[in-house]
């Protein structure tokens, strides 16, 4: 008998004891939103909106805004989940997290110093966060999150592909517990590498997710649920003349593994950056997509989904980046989604 | 679950472009001193890379999407893709900063500005665009287990139904903020790794990228593609310990290593090779050592491991492709490449690492990949009927 043999049975939330490697666990539908936490400023573009020390205690001065941003957001969350992180053993909780610009500042700071001949004073506590994952890893170690980490970071679908990596991977038995979400901070003003598309981004919005059984076993509430898929539509693709063809069958097929037959006749929201990739989108949507202008970042995306939770109906939310990548959430609030087991379809592993 | 299949490969690394060169340079065990890079500007103690020869895009525009295309455009021509349905077809890359060279160098006017992440993370949609609209372009860090993740779950794209077909794996190209942070964390060594020897004294990053492409077995036989291995399974875990140092119990890549075993249905007894992430710093070297140490007990001293960051250095985010390259041909040639001799094995580190070839005949292969944040992942590969 050596370590790698695990004879201890794992404790799952409210459930039959949880499966130790990936099997298909359970279908999208018995992952349902408990809690979700914003950590957003009172208006875009306001300054000086964030007092960390007050949000968060000592210890965390060095950290990045968005990293902050998302701890605050993480709390806030858990305060209104009803204790689902608590009865969840460690190793079954995960976090899945995007961003575009939560490492910009510390790279602007970090290679302005060594340029400067100032390596040296360079933040051992704020160098680690040259690399983006640290976000999410952060708060993995706030909360011993140690089922999984993942930072995804695709301009602007990032945050929807961090949920849909995440849910994929709790649906393949890796976890039971997730945060998923995005942050993201403004970069650098002053830096004139970047070139951003759309308003900086500001803030972070964090989603809990949990199996349907074990909120309905605590008698915990459900807010509703969040599928996802994505594709790809290179612009050339997109800026070519079957390019809308490309969107329109490439969106079929996404709406398809969304369990959906047809694009809605409502509740359709684009967010758009004005792209050709976008446009395809838009044409591909028959005029039913109300466009949003899309921000800098990958937390519009997010921050809609968690306000589609709180709508009457449900809605379907499609992002678009001008590099191609595409993603697209089906947001159904409760009461469009009942607990009860038996609504729920059984799989196979 | 379904079985995962490798069916191409892809490599840019300091050994040259393509796996040819990977394989022949690993099977030489072909060792050098650390580049100095090419970037008067890094003012740092220790300004040590490996570089790609002949193609460094230093001074071009998005290295990381350069070297990411020209390993996934040779993975895609190995696996013949191009066969297959583009819709069909996703793309995962894992990388620690992405492009973010091409910001220093739009900071230092010789690129555009950039736009859409800072850093850049746009090497997915950069392959992407060489295969058409397609089923998705992931573009993720998980800094030094990037390429692990991506591959992983490319796998579980395919299981979900998402894509017949992913090419995956990671990227890391030379940027100054890497450079300047790996100092400034004292993580750095003054010369070429040597990963479990006595005198050890750190990482030598490198540049590279690494590709592989993933299918079902059935969907693989249908249209008669080589399969290299079979992906068996994979571990995930985090520490959720600090931020850049290994959690010295080693429980949770530990625990990495058990899962990715428990799915592909094998025990530690089963494993005939390993990978290790083993980088050459003190710390990580020893408490992956003990962690096997712990799994495997005295066959630890029997299963033969390679040492590769010995000679490719640390490819970071393309680290975990870069072993499961290494895995995959061994499995495919029957043989694993001899390890650079050590100067003094550390005896806190009792591994086994052959200096000559090794035949490799059925098992299952480890590798490991370990990062800052805490992740942790293994990758469980088998032979496949030849």
């Amino acid at each position: 008998m050596t370590g790698l043999h695990d004879t201890t049975p794992r404790a799952s939330a409210g459930t039959t004891a949880g499966p130790a490697v990936p099997t298909i666990a359970a279908s999208a539908r018995d992952l349902v939103v408990t809690a979700i936490g914003t950590t957003l400023p009172p208006a875009p573009g306001a300054d000086g909106w964030f007092d960390q020390r007050a949000e968060l205690g000592r210890g965390y001065k060095k950290l990045p805004a968005a990293c902050q941003y998302l701890l605050s957001a993480t709390r806030r969350a858990l305060a209104a989940a009803g204790g689902g992180l608590e009865s969840t053993p460690e190793e079954r909780r995960a976090v899945a997290v995007g961003s575009n610009h939560g490492a910009a500042r510390i790279h602007t700071e970090v290679d302005a110093a060594t340029t400067g001949g100032e390596a040296h004073l360079i933040s051992p506590a704020a160098a680690p966060y040259f690399s983006p994952n640290l976000i999410a890893g952060r708060l993995a170690i706030e909360h011993a999150l140690k089922g999984f980490s993942l930072g995804v970071h695709t301009p602007g679908t990032g945050g929807l592909e961090a949920v849909h990596a995440g849910l994929r991977a709790l649906r393949f038995g890796r976890a039971d517990w997730l945060l998923a979400g995005a942050a993201e901070e403004p970069p650098p003003a002053d830096d004139k590498a970047l070139a951003l598309d759309g308003t900086p981004e500001d803030g972070a919005v964090a989603l809990v997710f949990e199996p349907a059984s074990a909120v309905a076993a605590r008698g915990g509430r459900s807010l509703g649920t969040v599928t996802a898929r994505v594709f790809c539509l290179p612009p050339a693709a997109a800026a070519a003349e079957d390019g809308p063809e490309h969107a329109r069958r490439l969106l079929a097929a996404a709406l398809a593994g969304l369990d959906l037959p047809r694009l809605p006749a409502d509740g359709v929201r684009l967010i758009t950056d004005g792209s050709p990739v976008a446009d395809a989108l838009a044409r591909a949507c028959e005029g039913r997509a109300e466009p949003v202008t899309a921000g800098s970042g990958c937390l519009g995306p997010v921050r809609q989904v968690a306000d589609a939770l709180g709508a009457a109906e449900p809605r379907l939310i499609i992002t678009a980046g001008r590099a191609g990548t595409v993603a697209v959430a089906r947001v159904r609030p409760a009461p469009h989604i009942p607990l009860s087991p038996m609504d729920s379809p059984t799989e196979g592993s | 679950m379904s079985e995962i299949v490798i069916t191409g490969l892809g490599a840019v690394c300091r050994l040259g472009t393509g796996v040819d060169a990977f394989w022949n340079g690993v099977m030489a065990a072909r060792t050098a001193e650390p580049d100095r890079v090419p970037d008067e500007r890094a003012e740092v103690p220790l300004p040590l890379y490996y570089m790609v020869p002949g193609r460094s895009a230093v001074h071009a525009g998005g290295p990381a999407s350069e070297f990411t295309v020209a390993a996934g455009e040779e993975a895609a021509a190995d696996g013949r893709v191009g066969e297959v349905d583009p819709y069909r077809v996703a793309v995962l890359m894992g990388s620690s900063v992405g492009d973010a060279r091409q910001t220093e160098l739009a900071r230092a006017g010789e690129a555009p500005a950039v736009t859409g992440g800072s850093p850049p993370f746009s090497m997915a949609s950069a392959l992407a665009a060489r295969i058409g609209p397609c089923a998705g372009a992931v573009s993720l860090s998980n800094a030094c287990s990037g390429s692990g993740y991506a591959i992983a779950m490319g796998a579980e794209m395919i299981e979900a139904g998402e894509a017949d077909v992913v090419i995956a794996g990671g990227v890391e190209a030379y940027s100054r903020v890497t450079i300047a942070a790996f100092n400034r964390m004292g993580a750095l060594g003054p010369e070429r790794p040597r990963p479990f020897d006595k005198g050890r004294q750190g990482v030598v990053l490198g540049e590279g990228a690494g590709a592989v492409v993933l299918e079902s077995a059935a969907h693989a036989a249908a249209r008669g593609a080589r399969a290299y291995a079979r992906l068996a399974g994979s571990g995930w875990s985090c520490d959720a310990a600090h931020p850049t140092a290994p959690d010295p119990s080693g429980t949770q890549i530990k625990r990495a290593m058990r899962d990715a075993l428990t799915q592909a249905g094998a025990g530690p007894e089963d494993v005939s090779f390993i990978v290790p992430h083993a980088t050459g710093t003190t710390l990580n070297d020893s408490t992956e050592a003990a962690a096997m140490a712990d799994a495997f007990g005295d066959r630890l001293a029997e299963i033969p491991l390679h040492n590769l960051k010995a000679i490719i250095g640390h490819l970071a985010g393309g680290a975990g492709v870069m072993g499961t390259i290494l895995a995959a041909l061994a499995f495919h040639h029957g043989e694993i490449p001899p390890n650079p001799p050590l100067r003094e094995p550390d005896p806190e580190c009792p591994v086994h690492l052959p200096t000559g070839i090794t035949p490799l005949d059925g098992g299952v292969a480890l590798v490991n990949s370990y990062a800052f944040g805490g992740n942790n992942i293994s990758l469980a590969l088998q032979g496949v009927a030849a």
